[in-house]
Formats: C-alpha cells, structure tokens, sequence
C-alpha cells in the first residue's frame, strides 16, 4: 500500500522513505539541525523509522517524505502531529547544509499542496527553535508563513537548558470540505493505490 | 507520593469516581465554566460520570491529574484544576481550569502556589502552559495577576459550534509564580 507519493520540487522531488535511501538519511541525521539533539549513532534505527513513516501516514498521524535534488538527500520534509478532525499539522523540515532556502521553500510547499487537497488539511503550524538558522524564517515566510506565538523555553536543549520556540502558521482560505455519506462517491479510502480507477 | 493537599480553606484533591458525580456536574453545567476552553457545558449528570472515570484512566498512565477545589467550611467544589499533554522529554504541560463563580484571584492565589510548587518541586516540570479561547477577558487577567505571560494566538486551532476557533497561549515557568 502507498500513502505517501513522489512529488516534483525545482530540482528534484520529495519522495517516501525507502530502505535504499538509508545512507543519505543516515547522513541528515547525523547533522541534525534542531538544537540538543544528538547525531544518530545507530543506522538500523533508520530501518525502524522507515517502517514508522507508512504506519504514521496510514493512520493518518503525520507523513515523511526524503527531499533529493540533484540526485543526492539533502533533507527531510515532514508533517506530525496531525489533527485530522481539526484539519490542522505541524510541519518540520530537516535539511544538510547543502539544503537551499529555494529548496526548502519547495519541499515545504509541495507537501503542503498534497496535504492540502489530498486531506483538507486547513491550518499548518511550523515551530522554529531559537538557535536553528534564519534561513529556515525565509523559507517560511515564503511559504506564506506568519509567526503566531512565542513559546518561552519551549524546546528542552540540555538537563536545565531551554530553547524559545516561535510557532508560525499558514492557513489556507479554501472552503472547508463539506462532510459527505459514507458510499456517496467512489473514494476508496485514502491509499494512493486503491485511488487509481480501475485497480482495487 | 501524595497527590492530595491542602491549604487553609481547601482541599485539592484528586477526584473520586463514584463519589464526586454530582458536584463535577454542578461546576461543568454551567457555560461561564467552560466557554474559555471552550467546551460545551454539560447536560446529563451521567456526562460527569464519564469524565471522572476517564480521568482516573488519564491519571494511571500519567497523562493527565486534575484536582477538585473543595471548601473545608462547606464542602463545595468550587473549581477544577488540572494538567494534561505532559511532555516528559521537555518538562511542560498544559493547565486547564474550570472556575465557579466562588473562585476568584484571592482563592486562586491561595490553592495554585501548592500545585505549582508540586509539580516544578516534585514531577520537575519547568513550564505550565494555558490556552484560552481568544478574547477570555477575565481568564486572561486572572493568569496575567498570577504571573502567567501571553504568548501569542495560535489561529483556527479547532472548530466551535461552526465558528473558528483562535487560542491565546500563556505560560508560566518555574519562579513565576505571583501569590
């Protein structure tokens, strides 16, 4: 079953978690960018992440795509702790240093799109963490973002240290979809697969 | 490790299932108690009996402990303080009050120091968050005198009786305390 799809960016493509990628995801993850969190030491936890990102997408709790460009991952696109009742996510991109502000901005915005028309999802939160680059404000900002709030030591760095958070939203003007009956229309669920008409 | 304290005039305590139905109902029925979360007020007492039991469940895995605010001169219930959505891994929590109009700041300032001091002292969380429906007036000036800050407006953060509904966010951390 698939949940998760390839979708073009400038460049290249964000595309599911796969077990061939495991070594340039290994790489993101030992540079990571998100303040107190320490290099991945391990890369067989990626295999248990990989199977994570279906479960995740499947029961509709977030969804993880691999950001390539110029045939290389440069980062991670993701959106978590999904509120499908209150059409609402939060989105986090992790990227090498290689990651462009353009390239970020893509990735972000083709997730985005899929969420958006794929699951109605409405409101899209993005939670920088003081000590994260600015660059990372740009790409939000491009992506129509505005900052919502301050979260005052938010972000736990070290036994007693913290990180302010500034949480950012984008929310679209899109008409709420209106609730249908059950068997009203040919939609079979939401597997990707399933979808395409003429297969099961 | 006790739950269960008391100041001079109240006991905070954590509910009994088979006992507190009635005053839970009593304080939860009425929309002035519940508008700033907001949430519907409830309309049947057994609504009260489901929410205790569901707590208990919440307060055995520790998601979750909310506390009765009960007048040792009367036994009445006049308020129900809580935390949920406790991130162990960063130390915060969610706050959640639901008020009656017998509890004010002066009652406030008396039974939330214990509570506080509880949870940064003995579970060592470093940050107590609330969200209000925006434009609370008298919630937000109630944690604005006990030394909570406003953070800011997380919009459209859920739909209520067909309306979107924005949050304002407050949060306290540990020495902030005003009482």
């Amino acid at each position: 079953m698939k949940f998760t799809p390839e979708l073009e960016i400038p460049g290249g493509c964000i595309k599911p978690l796969q077990y061939d990628d495991i070594d340039g995801l290994f790489e993101l993850y030992k540079h990571p960018e998100i303040p107190g969190q320490r290099p991945l030491e391990d890369k067989e936890q990626l295999n248990r992440m990989i199977d994570y990102s279906v479960q995740m997408a499947a029961t509709q709790r977030g969804m993880m795509w691999a950001i390539e460009t110029d045939g290389q991952i440069k980062g991670m696109v993701s959106g978590f702790d999904w509120q499908p009742s209150n059409l609402r996510i939060v989105m986090r991109v992790d990227g090498l240093p290689a990651l462009t502000v353009e390239e970020r901005a893509g990735a972000l915005k083709a997730a985005i799109g899929f969420l958006s028309k794929k699951y109605h999802v409405r409101n899209f939160a993005y939670q920088w963490i003081e000590g994260q680059s600015d660059d990372i404000k740009v790409a939000l900002s491009e992506c129509g973002f505005t900052l919502a709030a301050r979260l005052r030591d938010g972000w736990r760095t070290g036994n007693t240290e913290f990180s302010d958070v500034e949480q950012y939203h984008w929310v679209s003007s899109d008409d709420k979809p209106v609730p249908r009956k059950l068997g009203d229309d040919d939609e079979l669920g939401q597997n990707l697969n399933a979808n395409k008409r003429g297969e099961s | 490790m006790s739950w269960n304290f008391e100041t001079e005039h109240f006991f905070i305590r954590l509910p009994v299932s088979d006992e507190d139905g009635a005053a839970l109902f009593k304080l939860l029925s009425k929309n002035s108690t519940v508008a700033h979360i907001p949430r519907l007020p409830m309309t049947v007492e057994a609504q009260a009996l489901d929410e205790l039991r569901r707590i208990a469940m919440r307060f055995e895995t520790r998601e979750a402990a909310f506390w009765l605010i009960e007048r040792k001169s009367d036994g009445d219930v006049i308020a129900r303080i809580g935390i949920q959505y406790i991130n162990w891994m960063m130390l915060n929590a969610q706050m959640q009050w639901e008020l009656s109009d017998r509890c004010g700041l002066e009652e406030l300032q008396e039974v939330l120091p214990v509570i506080v001091n509880y949870l940064s002292q003995d579970l060592h969380l470093h940050r107590l968050e609330m969200r209000l429906r925006a434009g609370s007036d008298g919630q937000s000036k109630l944690l604005t005198a006990l030394g909570f800050s406003c953070e800011g407006t997380l919009p459209s953060q859920q739909e209520f009786e067909g309306e979107d509904i924005d949050l304002d966010v407050y949060s306290l951390l540990t020495g902030e305390l005003k009482a």
